[in-house]
């Protein structure tokens, strides 16, 4: 049995056929999955300086050289690696006093930092499969973001205490701005609450918690609330949605979380996101109390050390980029600036970011073909199982690097 | 798509001849879509020829029930993104396979039903589904619980 390591559900019961050491079949895997197991070959890096083809050495050799004339370094990426490998990317930005940020920043990372900070109650996912009653779905679409999500954790699989199926042992509340695929699944025992506004829906469910008639969605969600009041045993998975449309303000989502929770257990989690995202925001955290975006050489985090707004500022003259693709996600006016400083790339495959940088390493897939720990959405530890093993990972890389400082 | 009997039906000499040994055209319709009936056994259809354009609309109709499985199953490939709610949610699954595709995991047991080959749903073995054979139920778990109508059932 594989890791799959194409999202945070990390699922561990891949099975894979090998003929002649090539991988020729995944079973159990979803779409995304199986495509990382079946197309590991292809559009590969190439170790590049300048884009001209170099051996490893010399590419290694020019990283290094980068790094200890760099004055402000920026690290980031790192949500697709391991947890050993992001310690040795958090040393390596302390000793250089560099800045240091993942994807989290415009993902769900604010989240995971209430998690940590204990301000709202979280669980793993193991507990809601023997225990959870009411599901919300909140801004996200497990379906297409986390495709087993559904079917290997939460609605579907019986468990523990949940062994009649999804049709009298769960409920399932989806809360999107339209009618996604997961909404689509909202039929029996379940409800589907379109959302205008994630404020006025969160302020509906305090009111009703509070005796008031709420203004919208009058007849759901006192039975909702009903409903999690049988269970005793409820969980909110929160997707982008939610956090784009409280605008970064979460005093309301704690106060219904809160309330809820002295009528029944009420847990949050985050849905959608890196396989390895919570892994960085953990490690940041147990090292500084912060999750992302900080500065080594000020001790603290804001946003202006946000790699993007690092970008607009001109505040990094080196960027070193592990395992991620500003220049595909992130928008042109910022990322585009990445070919005037010097950019070192650490990826397996071939990226647009590559393309402009001065140095690319090529290194290799986490959970395929290299080892190590992840921590999936839910704060579980869970350790891969590779196919392959290739001596040069983002490790071997990263502690040639630290090797100058 | 799914055929229904009543578009096999119009298409039929709709005489009640009774040469196929049904009573009526319309039951022999249900069994052409339900596999218990050839459409060749409707010997009007075939011999005179005042049917002929019908015979020949009808055939195209019944086009896709020989890419069908026994079961009246058709899995669309290109549609479906591997998510598994109807692998877990079928009811054979979960009495056969209680700990592995009954609890959310991969199938466990030999030959499933349904399992995930290179992120797609893939038929195995079609014979243990509770829409086989003669005392069949029309079950429709896993057509209910996929999101983007990668299955879908001849009779609809």
């Amino acid at each position: 049995m594989h890791v799959c390591t194409g999202c945070s559900c990390l699922c561990d019961d891949i099975d894979l056929k090998i003929e002649n050491g090539r991988i020729s079949r995944a079973y159990n895997a979803c779409r995304r999955g199986a495509g990382i197991f079946l197309n590991i070959s292809s559009s590969r890096a190439k170790p590049t300086i300048d884009g001209q083809q170099v051996d490893l050495e010399r590419a290694l050799q020019k990283a290094q050289e980068i790094i200890q004339d760099s004055e402000n370094l920026a690290i980031y990426g790192l949500d697709t690696t391991t947890l050993e490998a992001q310690r040795l990317a958090i040393e390596l930005a302390e000793k250089k006093e560099a800045f240091i940020d993942d994807n989290s920043t415009f993902c769900l990372g604010d989240f995971v930092e209430m998690i940590l900070k204990k301000e709202i109650p979280s669980t793993t996912l193991e507990e809601v499969k023997n225990n959870a009653y009411v599901l919300f779905y909140w801004g996200t679409d497990p379906y297409h973001s986390l495709s087993r999500h559904l079917s290997k954790f939460t609605y579907y699989p019986r468990g523990g205490k949940r062994q009649r199926g999804y049709e009298e042992d769960r409920f399932l509340v989806v809360i999107d701005i339209r009618k996604t695929h997961t909404a689509k699944l909202a039929k029996k025992n379940a409800r589907f609450l379109k959302a205008e506004n994630d404020a006025d829906i969160i302020r509906g469910f305090i009111d009703a918690l509070e005796g008031r008639s709420p203004k919208i969605f009058q007849k759901e969600i006192p039975r909702i609330l009903k409903e999690m009041e049988k269970g005793g045993f409820n969980v909110i998975f929160g997707g982008l949605g939610l956090k784009y449309g409280l605008g970064g303000d979460y005093a309301l989502l704690k106060e219904m979380i809160e309330r809820m929770n002295e009528r029944s257990e009420v847990y949050f989690m985050p849905a959608g996101c890196h396989p390895n995202m919570r892994g960085f925001n953990e490690l940041l955290f147990e090292k500084t109390g912060h999750v992302n975006r900080y500065s080594f050489r000020e001790k603290r985090s804001s946003d202006d050390f946000a790699f993007h707004r690092l970008l607009k500022n001109d505040s990094a003259d080196t960027a070193l980029i592990i395992g991620s693709d500003p220049l595909n996600s992130l928008p042109l006016e910022y990322a585009g600036k990445l070919s005037e400083i010097n950019t070192i790339v650490i990826d397996p495959r071939e990226t647009f970011t590559g393309r402009v940088a001065k140095v690319t390493i090529p290194s290799a897939l986490s959970g395929v073909e290299s080892g190590g720990t992840m921590i999936g959405a839910d704060g579980s530890r869970i350790e891969l199982n590779p196919v392959f093993e290739a001596e040069i990972n983002d490790e071997y890389i990263l502690k040639k690097l630290l090797e100058v400082v | 798509m799914p055929i229904t009997p009543m578009e096999v039906y119009k298409l039929l000499p709709k005489t009640n001849c009774k040469k196929c040994g049904e009573q009526t055209c319309m039951a022999f319709a249900f069994k052409v879509i339900n596999r218990e009936k050839q459409i060749e056994e409707c010997s009007p259809l075939f011999e005179e020829k005042k049917y002929a354009n019908q015979k020949e609309k009808l055939l195209e109709l019944l086009e896709p029930l020989k890419e069908a499985t026994e079961t009246g199953l058709i899995v669309d490939e290109e549609r479906c993104t591997g998510c598994a709610n109807c692998i877990v949610v079928c009811p054979v699954h979960a009495s056969e396979d209680p700990y592995g595709s009954g609890s959310g995991y991969g199938p466990k047991i030999e030959d499933p039903i349904y399992r995930l080959e290179d992120g797609v749903l893939k038929i195995i073995n079609v014979k243990k589904c509770r829409r086989y054979g003669k005392n069949r139920i029309l079950c429709v778990a896993c057509r209910e619980n996929c999101p983007s109508d990668a299955i879908s059932f001849l009779e609809g």
